[in-house]
């Protein structure tokens, strides 16, 4: 064989760093970083809405950032720094101060958004983003919710954002 | 904390848990965290993945299917086709009438729709399974179809006898009114488009059958299986524990339900489909489009004296499906002439289904837009208008309301809305290139009820555990259903648990039509009386019991404690006593049906909604009431509406949970926004395809879209509604939103916009 030229596997060997832990996948150079959490790492916590970029429900952070996980290969992110909605609370259970504002504003009903809606918040907050009522809006624009909890995200987000400058 | 703070915490957290109180979700830390896992979140060794194959045409007939490709494409285990999946048997309806037809193919041989499943493709991975059925190819003979109501060839349709209301001579009266107005209101094919997919995961175990399916029926779609597969009714375990929104799009077993369980059994696998977001557009129905026209004829002082209605609403081809448009027309405004008819017309779509107030919602779009009109046409207030014509009694059935406090909510919603200020003429209000608009309008939904079952454990450690096979789609089911069995007890919410969305629990029927809080309030509230009756019996008469000394004729059960009313004697926690007497727990199941209610009628109660209350049976006729107050802002140049502004004043009855009816409420809002300015399937007419089925096409309201919503709770207790007092929640908030928007935006513009949703072309 030409050693210029590589066959296309049809597994990867990849380490993806989520959570702060590292976990070993074989998977095909097509598996989203969605499909990975979900079907293959067992992380459901992350939702699948639509699988293609237009609803939220996956947003998951990628060394800090949003990232659109149904949108991103899992091949993409080896040796970046994955975090999921189930990495968010303190190892001892408390929760991250953007999810105990949703629980007390009752910012989710079914709560099939809410991971996406929980890490886009927490993104938002950290982006400077949660200024005001509109711009709060407007930086979570990006996250459908069909059980319309809007006003009580941007309360949570308003609440969430005072809290983490206090 | 001081002394006095904790007591004050103390009495708190008891109004925060008790029935009515603001308690949090009890789901919620669940959900936040990631780890409540959805019905199709399970993980089952050998699991395989499906993905359908749909039809690229409207009607006509499957002449081919080549499956070579897929068949041999990496990781495919099975390329299913309408010759080659299991024959299943037919199915009876939701209803419990038998089916037409003695078999039942799920994949389509004669396409009626587009999108129609033909074939499916059973893979090891997702992936695999995805790019496999990319390569099944299909030739069809086309057709042509009916794309929808506007097509040429659809005709004026079939008429549905059974939703004719008349009294009066409607005609005549409408003839001879000095006053009259009458016009057509659309509403075009809307989707439910809950977050959470379509989709389940079906296991055979021999001739059982599990099923983990998002399902607002456990025991209904148990059913549905159970016929198809032809085993018995209690071979089917549905599990849901967690719905991702249904908004009533999951109620039924589906014809993609049947290819997965089919697929399961025929390679002896578990099988898991997922519907993509596109199909969620195609495989079930959303609200059919509808046509209404209303004509209204007033006294000049704008008292109605008749009311002629008529509807039409778009079914299937194979399918039939009725919106009731004239349910909101009927009862709304006292008039002493009325006429409403309906038809229906068969066009080339998926069999429409329930979405959010089915029936309600479009005719609350047609009678409020009208009275609107008829309150401009005689230049009177549109609120005193409605109040000039408050039905007093039910219009049609000439019974007493049960509590209608409508009156009260126009007036609360005005008051915090600032109505009086309303500058009547339209055009007359604006903010610089922006007019401003104040609209109107009422809603209604009728207490559909039912009877339900419960069981209720209390267990050796003291706590309560409640479990149905109900379930939680974001309404709030786990937390009521808690506040309930512990406040009925005597224990700590903390304290109790309880366990939804198993079928192999106390059966319930439907979620649907705002029901299952009232029903299911109303079954725990049994259940755990009848458990602590239980444990207060055995207190007293138990020899081993330390309170039957006491000779008493009653104990009290408070924060998960044992003791006489005035205190003298014992006081034992729960745990305690049980390992007095040697128990390890009490078990009560509660139901709300009729002592000599047959293992018949039970099934039939549970599995079909044949024996659904009638909202109006006996002397009272029973409703939800809500009144809207929108401001909107159009811009002047290019005719783009916002909503700035919105107070609703609503009357469910008691409410279970104040925190969490408000946040049902404001997502029927938002809705209700949604469906009067972005939501509209848009159907190709060449190929009768929804060319915007995706969430960047099909818009729907996000969170920018949203202004502050203000909701008032005006409703008192309903003795006659519910065991409790509530009255429906769900649906209500969504009926009257729309045209309380068009009404706003003719206000601003003095445009009337009656063919949803008001685009900016509409107004420019």
């Amino acid at each position: 064989m030409n050693d210029q030229v590589t066959i296309s596997p049809t597994t990867l060997s990849i380490h993806l760093t989520i959570n702060g832990r590292d976990h070993a996948l074989e998977i095909e150079p097509r598996v989203t970083l969605l499909d990975a959490l979900r079907d293959r790492l067992h992380l459901t916590g992350t939702k699948k809405g639509c699988d293609q970029g237009q609803c939220g429900a996956c947003t998951v952070h990628v060394d800090g950032e949003r990232v659109l996980a149904c949108l991103t290969l899992a091949a993409q992110v080896e040796g970046r720094s994955i975090t999921t909605v189930e990495g968010l609370a303190n190892e001892d259970g408390t929760l991250h101060a953007v999810q105990a504002a949703f629980l007390e504003q009752d910012a989710f009903q079914c709560g099939y958004c809410t991971p996406g809606q929980i890490m886009s918040a927490v993104a938002c907050i950290r982006e400077g983003h949660a200024g005001s009522d509109d711009e709060i809006r407007e930086y979570m624009a990006g996250n459908l919710c069909r059980c319309g909890a809007y006003p009580n995200i941007v309360a949570a987000v308003r609440q969430a954002a005072k809290e983490l400058s206090a | 904390m001081t002394v006095h703070d904790m007591k004050h915490a103390a009495s708190d957290s008891a109004r925060l848990e008790a029935v009515g109180g603001r308690l949090s979700r009890v789901d919620g830390p669940a959900k936040i965290t990631g780890a409540a896992k959805y019905a199709f979140e399970q993980q089952l060794d050998g699991l395989t993945h499906a993905v359908l194959v749909g039809a690229t045409i409207a009607a006509g007939k499957v002449t081919a299917i080549d499956t070579r490709a897929a068949e041999t494409a990496p990781g495919v285990l099975a390329v299913l086709t309408p010759d080659t999946i299991m024959e299943l048997r037919g199915a009876s309806d939701w209803f419990g009438n038998p089916p037409a037809l003695s078999t039942y193919c799920p994949l389509a041989r004669e396409v009626t729709f587009s999108g129609q499943h033909v074939a499916a493709v059973v893979a090891e991975t997702f992936e695999q399974a995805v790019a496999a059925a990319a390569l099944v190819k299909v030739w069809y003979d086309e057709t042509p179809a009916i794309v929808d109501l506007s097509d040429g060839k659809a005709g004026d349709g079939i008429a549905i006898e059974a939703m004719t209301k008349e009294w009066g001579d409607a005609q005549a009266a409408f003839a001879e009114a000095p006053v009259r107005i009458c016009a057509a209101y659309n509403t075009p094919r809307e989707f439910q488009a809950a977050m959470e997919p379509h989709g389940l995961i079906a296991r055979w175990q021999g001739d059982e059958l599990t099923i983990w399916e998002p399902s607002q029926w456990l025991d209904g779609m148990a059913r549905t299986y159970a016929e198809w597969f032809g085993v018995p009714f209690e071979n089917v375990r549905l599990v849901s524990p967690y719905i991702g929104g249904g908004f009533g799009s999951k109620a039924l077993a589906l014809a993609h339900s049947a290819v997965a369980a089919a697929a399961a059994k025929m390679l002896g696998r578990p099988v898991k489909l997922v519907l993509n977001r596109p199909q969620n557009f195609t495989s079930y129905g959303g609200r059919a489009a509808t046509r209404q026209t209303v004509a209204i004829g007033a006294d000049r002082d704008g008292k109605i004296q008749s009311i002629v209605h008529r509807g039409v609403n778009e079914t299937a081809v194979d399918g039939m499906w009725v919106e009731p448009l004239g349910s909101v027309t009927s009862i709304m405004y006292a008039t002493p002439n009325f006429s409403s008819k309906q038809n229906v017309v068969r066009v080339n779509t998926v069999v429409p289904g329930a979405k959010r107030a089915p029936g309600e919602n479009p005719s609350a779009f047609g009678i409020e837009c009208a009275i609107d009109e008829l309150a401009h046409e005689l230049g009177i207030d549109p609120l005193e208008m409605r109040l000039i014509n408050y039905a007093e009694q039910d219009p049609h059935t000439k019974k007493a309301w049960s509590t209608r406090q409508l009156r009260e909510a126009f007036a609360a919603g005005a008051e915090a809305f600032g109505w009086a200020k309303r500058s009547p003429q339209p055009r007359s209000m604006r903010d610089g290139h922006q007019l401003i608009g104040w609209g109107v309008a009422a809603g209604t939904y009728p207490v559909r009820r039912a009877h339900g079952e419960a069981v209720v454990k209390i267990l050796a450690d003291g706590s309560v555990e409640v479990e149905s096979s109900s379930i939680d789609m974001g309404q709030g089911t786990y937390t009521i259903l808690a506040q309930t069995a512990a406040e009925t007890v005597g224990v700590p919410v903390s304290q109790v648990s309880v366990k939804l969305g198993d079928s192999h629990f106390a059966r319930a029927g439907v979620t649907g039509g705002s029901r299952l809080a009232g029903v299911m309030t109303g079954a725990v509230y049994k259940a755990a009386g009848q458990a602590l009756d239980e444990l207060v019996g055995l207190a007293l008469s138990d020899p081993r019991s330390p309170f039957q000394a006491l000779q008493a004729n009653t104990l009290v059960v408070q924060d998960g404690r044992i003791a006489s009313p005035r205190g003298e004697g014992p006081e034992l926690s729960i745990a305690e006593f049980l390992s007095a007497v040697g128990r390890d727990q009490i078990e009560a199941k509660g139901d709300t049906l009729p002592v000599n209610t047959t293992p018949e009628q039970r099934y039939k109660n549970y599995t079909t909604i044949a024996m659904s209350i009638p909202h109006t049976e006996g002397d009272w006729s029973r409703y939800s009431w809500c009144a809207h107050f929108v401001e909107v802002r159009v811009d002047e140049d290019f005719g783009t509406v916002r909503v700035s502004r919105v107070v609703s004043a609503l009357d469910s009855g008691r409410l279970y949970n104040p925190k969490l009816a408000e946040s049902q409420w404001k997502g029927g809002i938002i809705m209700g926004i949604g469906q009067a300015l972005l939501e509209e399937g848009i159907v190709d007419r060449r190929h009768g395809r929804i060319v915007n089925g995706n969430f960047a096409d099909y818009m729907l309201p996000t969170n920018a879209d949203i202004p502050d919503i203000q909701t008032i709770s005006v409703g008192i207790p309903d003795p006659h509604s519910s065991a409790l007092g509530g009255k429906g929640v769900g649906e209500l908030a969504i009926v009257g939103i729309a045209p309380a928007i068009a009404n706003a935006v003719f206000h601003a513009t003095g445009k009337r916009v009656r063919d949803l949703p008001i685009t900016l072309e509409k107004l420019i």
